[in-house]
């Protein structure tokens, strides 16, 4: 079973369905006439080689990432705090808890149009789409998080002396950190998705103003690059270039995410 | 929420040992006091929300511009405009429509492909590099390339939401599916029982708990594909429909049409808890 053999077999095997899925596309799009829309492989590794060299690829996602960032701070400084205040107060969640519920119930991505009425077809917009759609991970994360703390340690801490602020940073954070941490990590896959939509949808509005120098919109995030390689008919290879791409950052930021927790937190069992 | 586990516990442990008369009676009031917790929990919901209603009739007033906030009752007129007026409504439907034709068609595909690669090593090594390579990549991104290759149509919600609906339940089946009770398998097949038989009554049951955690996950992800495809890639549906009114500036339309959406996820996401807690009683 564990033999060379059959690991020679295991590895042909998981490559066998790519590489029959890319040999077919390849040889049935590479035959259409040229001027059909239908991505070819052959031409879409070529598209991904200049938008690599020529760093308009790293552009378009580092501004996107950037967004991602902002976004998701922000919804780290409300979130955290709301939490942690839900899960400690049995009032406050009693009564904050539906508005919660209410509000988690709206698809960031159907807020993109309220958010250009609000920050214009900016990247202010894109911002506050992420903030919200990671919101939600965060704060209820945190409340599961906070109950989930041991009584007993509570229980003692308070014995010991220790009182609000203190009990807070040296047992309760500490306690919830785990739980908050699986929601940084779903709000992170959340904001990904939610940055490309709304790149798209506010690429709808920016056209005539379209963010920076750079070729094919890539200074308005990896997104608005998706739009306007749609948009003006350039290329679908390179658009297949752009979702490749954002799939292996968001691969690639949940695996530093991972990295960063077992660092951090070697007691929790991630 | 310890109160009333307390509550079924007491009920469930009376039925064994008292006679019927008094198990009816101590069932009449559980749900008596249920009900009662269920009427105090609305109450509390119907006070939260009005809070809300009322801070932002107050922002709103204070803004003074029913296009950058509308007033929380010019929003309730939109909304009965919108129901009382046709075209919403033939949206509605449509959308509707798309949801659950292309949730369903994942439903399937989804617990088809995972009982197999769950029970199958071989289907396992073939199947888990594509999902692992494609499941990264968010549906939102492959709209613009379904955008470039058939352009806006009424079929791209379709994919964007079989797509984001399918790995939920995917992970979820295998999951479920290799969870399964071994000792339970065993005891069947020793029994003479066949494997098609097997699945079917000992795997497919033991999985469900799991497969239905999936659904109530792909359901959510199914109502953002739906907005996020028809916002961008759709002539008609909700999701359009959102976006018309945002661009021709007719917001409390807008957030007419958002608070449906949310309120029809919510109703959507209430129908899936409660076939959890029929179908698989000892999870709920």
């Amino acid at each position: 079973m564990t033999g060379r053999g059959s690991r020679l077999q295991t590895a042909a095997r998981s490559v066998a369905i790519p590489v029959l899925v890319v040999a077919v596309w390849q040889l049935w799009a590479g035959n259409l006439p040229s001027d059909s829309n239908v991505p070819v492989p052959s031409v879409v590794f070529e598209g991904a080689l200049d938008l690599v060299r020529s760093g308009d690829l790293a552009l378009a996602i580092w501004i996107s990432i950037r967004r991602v960032l902002s976004g998701f701070l922000i919804a780290l400084a409300v979130g955290v705090p709301l939490g942690l205040s839900m899960g400690m107060s049995p009032w406050l969640e009693r009564n904050a808890d539906p508005v919660v519920q209410t509000f988690r119930m709206i698809a960031p991505v159907a807020l993109v149009p309220l958010a250009i009425v609000w920050f214009g077809p900016r990247g202010t917009a894109a911002v506050f789409i992420v903030a919200y759609g990671a919101l939600f991970p965060i704060v209820l994360n945190t409340i599961a998080g906070v109950k989930e703390v041991d009584r007993l340690l509570v229980k003692a801490a308070r014995t010991m002396g220790l009182k609000g602020r203190q009990l807070l940073r040296t047992v309760l954070l500490p306690g919830a950190l785990p739980s908050v941490y699986v929601g940084i990590r779903i709000a992170m896959g959340l904001a990904w998705g939610a940055i490309v939509a709304a790149e798209l949808t506010v690429g709808f509005k920016a056209l005539p103003t379209a963010e920076g120098g750079a070729r094919f919109g890539a200074g308005g995030g990896i997104g608005f690059m998706m739009f306007y390689l749609y948009d003006n008919s350039v290329s679908p290879d390179l658009i297949v270039v752009a979702i490749v791409a954002v799939g292996v950052v968001a691969y690639l930021t949940d695996r530093v995410l991972r990295y960063v927790g077992r660092k951090a937190m070697p007691w929790a069992r991630l | 929420m310890a109160g009333r586990r307390e509550i079924f516990a007491t009920g469930d442990s009376a039925s064994a040992v008292l006679p019927r008369e008094e198990v009816s009676l101590a069932r009449g009031r559980r749900r008596d006091r249920l009900l009662s917790g269920n009427i105090r929990a609305t109450l509390r919901y119907i006070r939260s929300i009005a809070v809300v209603l009322l801070v932002w009739s107050l922002i709103a007033r204070r803004i003074g511009n029913h296009v950058l906030l509308p007033a929380p009752d010019r929003v309730a007129r939109s909304l009965h405009r919108l129901w009382t007026g046709g075209d919403f409504i033939e949206d509605y439907l449509l959308s509707a429509q798309r949801l659950l034709t292309a949730y369903g068609a994942a439903a399937l595909a989804a617990v088809t492909l995972g009982v197999t690669m769950g029970l199958n090593r071989i289907a396992n090594e073939f199947f888990d590099p594509v999902v692992e390579l494609l499941r990264p990549i968010s549906a939102l991104a492959w709209i613009p390339l379904w955008l470039a290759v058939i352009g806006i149509s009424s079929t791209l919600p379709y994919l964007v939401i079989f797509y984001v609906a399918l790995f939920p339940f995917l992970l979820n089946t295998i999951g479920g599916v290799r969870g399964a009770d071994p000792l339970l398998i065993r005891a069947a097949s020793t029994m003479g029982v066949s494997p098609r038989v097997i699945v079917r009554r000992v795997v497919l049951p033991d999985a469900l708990p799991s497969v239905l955690t999936g659904a109530r996950l792909a359901m959510g992800g199914a109502w953002m594909a739906l907005i996020a495809s028809e916002l961008i890639g759709a002539p008609n549906g909700l999701g359009f429909s959102i976006l018309f009114f945002g661009a021709t500036l007719r917001t409390s339309d807008m957030i007419a049409v958002i608070v449906v959406v949310a309120f029809s996820g919510y109703l959507t996401d209430l129908l899936l808890r409660f076939l959890q807690r029929r179908l698989t009683p000892w999870k709920a």
